[in-house]
């Protein structure tokens, strides 16, 4: 039973790894040569509701993932304005772990190596081509393509390529998949009729700041500091992927987490205002490297699918990640990514599919975002466990806790725990 | 299984983009259909849809005329004509690469344009070569032609021949060319590259309608083995033509150039077709009518099932591909 994962970014390694448990034969596909994709200019995990589920998919057993991200943490249990209890992991030292842990699994992982069609014969898909010419054949297929790019339409929704971690120029554009399987993608919107949004978060580099901000970030992992009247720009806000961050702090305040790199969280800064910033005079970025003029584009190739991830209108297709929802962040990825890697075997075993209920956070994000992806407002935002109106939402239906026990508890109630280390073939 | 994408000979070189993408019917970008979001199924490198944008939403630039200076003309009989001329070394380059070819007239008038392949690109000397068959009303003028005058071409083109990605796939390996007539002068750049990359070449040669080996001189400078044969008898592929086929898969040959009529490939894909060979690796010339080179003037489109047509002055394919599906409209 051959699972093909077209993506490796947190979500393709995600469902590598829950498929894999579940007694798969497991490829990766990956254009670049790094495997998790912006997770590797990411770095926040466990702020607000996040917690809670990353909690949960250690109860679910498929909690692998979760264990690097806090083994490689630099700072832990951290609070930023409107966040509590934030790791922040090292962006420098993730992608090798995981690679590894992914190798020692004995993960097929193919680098370098880009999808750019399909074979589908109007209801499965038999094999993806790459762009040298190799098929590849698959039992079950799971898009992990994410909605980021290229450069077209970083252009056409944005400021056009801003030479992200993604590298299209050098490695080529991602594909949709799903579209090419005739099946319509949903794009996120943004205020004014415009689709798509920008990605919320630059990397600067640590050294190029001054010595006192590389302190306070060493220890703190947070540096706040205040934008000159002049330059504040509330309505770049309305732009950005991450709407747990568009808040108005973050217009008025530089804030900068320490994720190995300087975080700056704002979709993009122009860099000589940027310096007239103390301790920012000789700021540098290196996440987009074109930082001062735009950054990517992201949701415009979401796929329909149901609540087990199931693409609709595929037979043996599955997505995860951005390509599932709106969603932002690595923990949702790897979320959506284990299910979508553990419902592809019971898919190739003929077994039903498992749906997450929504009494638990993970459950009813995946269903809360499905639903919402059907109306137009409901595009306008995004999802995520660490704040805006999901994390609002898991407050009011009382599914926030950062009680370990507690949620052990509502798992095992369920019968689900350690579903995802169950081998099912 | 093989996937016909769709390939354009133009795409990420200084002409692109073209006026095709100007116009949103560029053959491979998209975002350069009139669609919105990206689809891009053959990536050449760059950006189409960037390079439209960061050039004002225009095409580049077309191919440039130039006035050369005649160096050298043979003529056969006033039935063939071999012309060398000067040209700028960048021309030169550029004209290297199998499949290369230019436009040249005499006369103002641009209605005498005249598509022809590049037998040789000499970069040392930069000195080009043609060979032209003196045929219609446009050749005809071409005799006309001295030493030390001067001819207009216009170029860089570079889709004469199929099956590019065919030769450039070619390494370390065994090769057989099979030409015929004036199939011969876009044959050179071939086994130029064919031999540069290593491969042991076996050329044969259907000299006829003429009475000498046209490219005599130019293959005298490479080791390859050479048969004179007739290759096509009544309409039909040779059995000397079959045996030769025959003999050289038998000996590992895996990929065939043809340098010759459409009858010619057509042919030999049928030979193969019967013989159960279809793994071979082909390449072709490309004999469709040119008239502007740029994909506009639709001299050189042809139907397909599906209701596609094709520009074959830009777009690359398979020789199989090109005769597969095709529609008589």
């Amino acid at each position: 039973m051959k699972v093909v994962i077209i993506g490796g970014g947190w979500s393709g390694c995600a469902a590598a790894v829950s498929s894999k448990k579940a007694g798969a034969d497991v490829i990766i596909i990956e254009k670049t040569d790094l495997l998790l994709g912006l997770g590797n200019v990411g770095g926040i995990m466990r702020n607000n509701g996040r917690y809670t589920a990353s909690e949960e998919l250690i109860a679910l057993g498929s909690g692998d993932l979760i264990e690097i991200t806090d083994r490689v943490a630099v700072h832990t249990n951290i609070d930023f304005p409107g966040h509590k209890h934030a790791t922040l992991y090292n962006v420098n030292m993730i992608e090798g772990e995981v690679y590894k842990y992914l190798k020692s699994l004995n993960i097929n992982i193919m680098m370098e190596s880009r999808v750019n069609d399909i074979n589908f014969d109007g209801q499965k898909i038999k094999g993806a081509y790459l762009s040298d010419g190799t098929y590849i054949e698959g039992d079950v297929f799971i898009e992990t393509t994410g909605t980021t790019g290229p450069m077209g339409n970083c252009l056409r929704y944005g400021n056009g390529c801003s030479m992200c971690v993604l590298r299209c120029p050098s490695f080529g554009p991602r594909i949709s998949i799903s579209e090419r399987c005739g099946v319509s993608d949903i794009q996120g919107e943004r205020g004014d009729d415009i689709l798509g949004a920008f990605s919320g978060s630059c990397k600067l580099a640590k050294e190029s700041l001054s010595n006192e901000i590389k302190d306070e970030l060493d220890s703190k992992g947070v540096v706040i500091l205040k934008v000159p009247k002049e330059d504040i720009n509330y309505d770049k806000l309305d732009t950005k992927v991450c709407q747990q961050y568009a808040l108005k702090e973050f217009a008025e305040n530089i804030i900068l987490l320490d994720t190995g790199h300087a975080k700056l969280m704002t979709t993009y800064y122009p860099l000589h205002k940027l310096r007239k910033i103390k301790g920012l005079e000789y700021a540098k970025y290196i996440d987009p490297y074109a930082g001062s003029k735009g950054n990517s584009i992201r949701y415009l190739s979401v796929a329909p699918r149901t609540n087990d991830l199931k693409v609709t209108g595929v037979d043996n297709l599955f997505c995860a990640g951005e390509k599932s929802g709106l969603f932002v962040g690595h923990t949702e990825a790897i979320c959506t990514g284990t299910l979508a890697g553990h419902n592809s075997v019971r898919l190739a075993m003929g077994m039903p599919l498992l749906i997450l209920p929504s009494s638990i956070a993970i459950g009813d994000l995946i269903t809360y975002a499905n639903e919402k992806a059907r109306t137009r407002e409901g595009r306008k935002d995004r999802y995520t466990f660490a704040g805006s109106v999901y994390f609002k939402r898991m407050q009011e239906l009382n599914l926030y806790t950062t009680d370990i026990a507690e949620i052990k508890a509502k798992i095992k109630k369920f019968n689900l725990d350690n579903i995802f280390s169950q081998k099912l073939c | 299984m093989i996937k016909e994408a769709i390939d354009c000979i133009d795409a990420g070189t200084e002409y692109c983009p073209c006026k095709l993408a100007e116009h949103g019917q560029c053959l491979i970008c998209s975002q350069c259909q009139g669609k919105v979001f990206c689809d891009c199924l053959n990536w050449k490198g760059v950006c189409i849809y960037q390079e439209l944008y960061n050039n004002a939403s225009r095409a580049k630039d077309g191919r440039k005329t130039y006035n050369c200076i005649v160096t050298e003309v043979v003529n056969y009989e006033n039935s063939l004509i071999i012309i060398k001329f000067k040209a700028l070394h960048k021309l030169v380059l550029d004209l290297v690469k199998p499949g290369s070819y230019i436009f040249i007239r005499t006369d103002e008038n641009t209605y005498f344009d005249i598509p022809i392949s590049i037998m040789n690109s000499d970069i040392e000397n930069d000195i080009i070569t043609i060979a032209v068959e003196i045929r219609g009303i446009k050749t005809n003028k071409l005799l006309t032609i001295k030493t030390d005058g001067n001819i207009v071409i216009r170029g860089p083109y570079w889709n004469g021949v199929f099956g590019i990605k065919n030769i450039l796939d070619q390494k370390d390996n065994k090769a057989l060319v099979l030409a015929r007539g004036i199939g011969l002068a876009p044959m050179m750049p071939v086994i130029r590259k064919l031999i540069l990359q290593n491969n042991k070449v076996q050329v044969a040669i259907d000299k006829s309608p003429f009475e000498m080996n046209l490219a005599s001189g130019l293959l005298n400078e490479y080791n390859v083995s050479i048969v004179e044969n007739s290759l096509f008898d009544n309409g039909t592929l040779s059995d000397h033509a079959k045996v030769i086929i025959k003999d050289s898969l038998k000996e590992g040959v895996n990929y065939i150039h043809i340098a010759g009529a459409d009858i010619l490939t057509y042919s030999v894909i049928n030979y193969l077709n019967d013989i159960n060979r279809n793994d071979i690796s082909l390449s072709c010339c490309n004999n469709f009518k040119m008239c502007c080179g740029e994909g506009i003037c639709g001299a050189c489109t042809s139907r397909f099932s599906g209701h596609r047509v094709k520009r074959f002055c830009k777009e690359q394919a398979d020789p199989r591909i090109i005769f597969e599906g095709r529609r008589f409209i």
